[in-house]
């Protein structure tokens, strides 16, 4: 563990440009720091920016004003340091559940055999054993998603981004996908940028938790949400339902503001 | 919400925008012609048939072609071929639009005639009935008969699928609905089947009038006489390169004419209904 | 054993037009010029097939369609992507395509005539144009249409701008291409015959043209009704490999 930071995000403001109509000012300023190993969870009001975020740290839009630096390094580009799962799994189709998950291992070049036991082993680890040559037409949602984390672990980047990763899912499946996640993370400890809506999700899963304003978005405001994750009753304790609601009440101004606007984007 | 296939990332909600630069794919096609690139081909067209590579014979200066149909326009018969050729076209393409909504209504409403006609629409599809030009003249001789004959042949077939596609599609309620409140199977077709399939029937109709136009073309081409396939068949016999390529211009202009009025049409016909399904 | 009484009950309807047939010509409603009945169809059929003179001409008609098309497949599907991927030559090309679109195809077959004359040349060369477009559209419509969130996981997983147009892409892409080949394929067909039919000196197009103006009807009802068998059989096996391609598909 190195002095400093592991991601720094400094000034970056966004415009969206779409293609017909004005410019918008997605983010404005943005200003975080992300320490290495840390679960971090972005959260806030639809079309504050989240996501936004979370492409411009991998690489995915171009910073045009800030600056962001992965380990000393100005992001430019994607690439297998930081790894992403998208919301709607973004699975290859055409690819069998161990052809995807082996498809990050194969652009590293690594030997075919070690390809196919790393893939196997991330298989066994989400649960997918036996469902290694079907294709994703035919798994359920939450297998999918499964199927995607375990292809984005395979190849071991040291940060992890999800965008509202369990949001395609139905709340069973969520909660136990939630606590899964924990799980793993406990076994192969990344840094995590976990981007959601959900207020109880972010406080269950995170270390800290990035309260985001609404469009423009801004950090309003940063909480440390270490509790025993372990404890079966976490739910029910009185310090987290505290903490949740303190955030939810924070968010819910920022939602309201949202919808007032009458910005796009999900109701929440 | 759960189970969704992988959605284009703008529907999570979030602005995506500036694509890494590659990646950016243009909505192109959109038939509003690009004008400024036709001038710059037939400008570039104009200057390679007079660099002197290739002979006149083979690639007339488009300004040669141009002088041909202004001539036809003034002293020929350019209308003359266009109106017989368009008249044939349009012909069969009513009459098979005719018996196209009929049997595809048909077909659709009943299981009887479904059956008897299914492998008849399934076959018939893909083959290409232009080989049953031979018959036809045999049965119907060289005149217009056999070329709108044929015409239909062709033009029946996408227009039938399609009728029978749309009306399948219709949301049951709303059949039911009308049954409920007391329709009968005529009023059914006229007033809801038809009205509900129309945006399918309409995607029908856009196939089957350039496939009418085609087929004019080559009976026309294949029997000879007036109308611009037989007007570019004639030139090709008497080598008068100008003038097949004026034919090759003029029926461009006329199918790029249709293809756009077909369109106009189904925005004014369907201004009801949410476009986001249909391909315009 | 099932599905072989399906499918019979499927196409009964035309084993029942095929007796009516041949019932009402042996019945002499009509005259066997402009009818021969189907048994004697048949009859010529096979006497071309021992001939040779069906096998010379369906050589060359199928050398001409499938070169044609083959050319048509590889450059407009390339063509496709290229435009997909490169908007520089997007805005080059698509005024070409937006205006052969709508043009009538077969408006090429005296220009190919005169410029390649009567044989083999004119006809690949009128395919091969024709056809292209399906293809082109399919491609680049289907490379449009891939998901960026596809793009950007393979991007992440290391791979660079070209291997990403291979893996993710091309596959992206295949429903549509596949589509546009399919109809590549019957409209290579119609080009096919209409150009044999009229310019030719060789082929199943000119086979039909030359039975008729000797008045050999039977025989030429038996090559009409092959050469409109191979269009229902080139189409049945494109679906096929389609399902084979596609496989993936729900």
């Amino acid at each position: 563990m190195g002095e400093g930071p592991q991601i720094r995000v400094a000034g970056v403001s966004h415009l969206y440009r779409p293609p017909k109509g004005r410019p918008v000012l997605a983010l404005d300023d943005v200003s975080l720091d992300v320490r290495e190993r840390e679960f971090l969870a972005l959260l806030g009001p639809s079309g504050c920016g989240k996501s936004t975020l979370l492409y411009l740290i991998g690489g995915f839009l171009p910073t045009e004003a800030g600056t962001i630096e992965v380990e000393g390094r100005q992001v430019a580009e994607p690439g297998p340091d930081r790894g992403i799962v998208f919301q709607h799994f973004a699975l290859f189709p055409w690819k069998t559940v161990s052809a995807n998950i082996r498809y990050g291992l194969e652009r590293a070049k690594l030997p075919r055999r070690e390809c196919e036991s790393r893939a196997q082993y991330f298989i066994d680890l989400v649960g997918l054993r036996g469902f290694e040559d079907n294709y994703p037409s035919q798994l359920s949602g939450g297998m999918k998603q499964r199927a995607a984390i375990a292809r984005t672990l395979a190849f071991d980047p040291k940060i992890l981004l999800m965008d509202e990763p369990f949001g395609a899912l139905d709340a069973q499946t969520r909660a136990i996908m939630q606590s899964e996640l924990l799980a793993i993370w406990r076994k192969t400890p990344k840094t995590v940028i976990f981007v959601t809506h959900d207020v109880q999700e972010a406080v269950y899963l995170a270390d800290r938790v990035a309260v985001m304003s609404a469009r423009p978005g801004r950090i309003m405001t940063l909480v440390d949400t270490r509790f025993d994750k372990s404890d079966p009753n976490l739910f029910k304790q009185p310090a987290f339902i505290e903490k949740v609601d303190a955030i939810w009440h924070l968010v819910r101004e920022e939602a309201l503001k949202a919808q007032a606007g009458r910005l796009p984007g999900r109701l929440q | 919400m759960a189970d969704v296939t992988p959605t284009p990332l703008m529907a999570v909600g979030e602005p995506t925008e500036g694509r890494l630069p590659s990646r950016r794919f243009d909505s192109a096609f959109a038939l509003s012609g690009h004008w400024i690139g036709v001038i710059l081909i037939l400008i570039a067209w104009e200057v390679f048939a007079r660099s002197g590579r290739v002979s006149p014979f083979l690639l007339p200066a488009f300004s040669t072609v141009l002088a041909r149909i202004g001539a036809d326009a003034m002293a020929g018969p350019l209308f003359l071929n266009i109106g017989l050729t368009l008249y044939r076209a349009f012909l069969g393409f009513a009459i098979a639009g005719l018996i196209g909504l009929a049997l595809g209504v048909g077909m659709a409403r009943s299981r009887a005639i479904a059956w008897f006609f299914d492998p008849v629409i399934s076959i018939g599809f893909p083959m290409p009935k232009i080989t049953f030009l031979p018959v036809i003249i045999l049965w119907l001789g060289v005149y217009d008969v056999s070329k709108v004959t044929m015409i239909v042949l062709d033009a029946v077939f996408p227009i039938v699928t399609a009728t029978i596609a749309g009306i399948r599609g219709i949301d049951h309620q709303l059949i039911w609905s009308a049954r409920n409140m007391g329709a009968r199977e005529r009023h059914l077709i006229f007033h809801v089947l038809l009205p509900g399939a129309l945006p399918q029937i309409l995607t029908g109709f856009q196939v089957a009038l350039p496939i009418a136009l085609i087929v004019a073309i080559v009976t026309e081409m294949a029997m000879g006489g007036y109308g611009l396939g037989g007007a570019m068949i004639d030139a090709w016999r008497l080598a008068e390169s100008p003038k097949l390529f004026a034919g090759i211009v003029e029926i461009s202009i006329i199918g790029y004419l249709l293809v756009r009025g077909m369109a106009l049409l189904r925005r004014r016909l369907l201004h009801w209904h949410s476009e986001g399904r249909t391909r315009g | 054993m099932k599905r072989g009484a399906l499918l019979l009950f499927k196409f009964l309807p035309l084993l029942i037009l095929a007796v009516l047939w041949e019932i009402v010509c042996r019945a002499g409603l009509v005259s066997s010029l402009v009818l021969p009945p189907l048994s004697a169809v048949i009859e010529a059929g096979i006497d071309l097939m021992t001939s040779g003179d069906l096998w010379t001409n369906g050589e060359v008609s199928l050398y001409r369609v499938a070169a044609g098309l083959l050319l048509a497949i590889t450059l407009g599907g390339a063509l496709g992507f290229a435009m997909a991927w490169w908007r520089p030559l997007n805005s080059l090309i698509s005024p070409f395509v937006e205006i052969l679109y709508p043009m009538p195809k077969s408006a090429l077959i005296p220009v190919t005539a005169l410029w390649l004359g009567f044989g083999d040349g004119s006809k690949i060369l009128l395919i091969f144009l024709g056809c292209m477009l399906p293809v082109t559209l399919g491609a680049f419509n289907g490379a449009r249409g891939t998901d960026e969130a596809l793009l950007w996981s393979a991007r992440s997983m290391g791979a660079g701008p070209l291997r990403v147009l291979r893996d993710v892409v091309f596959p992206s892409a295949l429903p549509e291409l596949m589509n546009g080949i399919r109809t590549a394929i019957a409209l290579s067909l119609i080009l096919l015959v209409s150009s044999e039919l009229i310019v030719a000196r060789q082929g199943f197009g000119y086979l039909i043209g030359t039975l008729g103006s000797d008045g050999a009807y039977d025989a030429m009802f038996a090559v009409v009704l092959i050469v409109a068998s191979l269009g229902f059989i080139a189409d049945r096996l494109h679906l096929a490999a389609s399902g084979w391609v596609l496989r993936w598909r729900m």
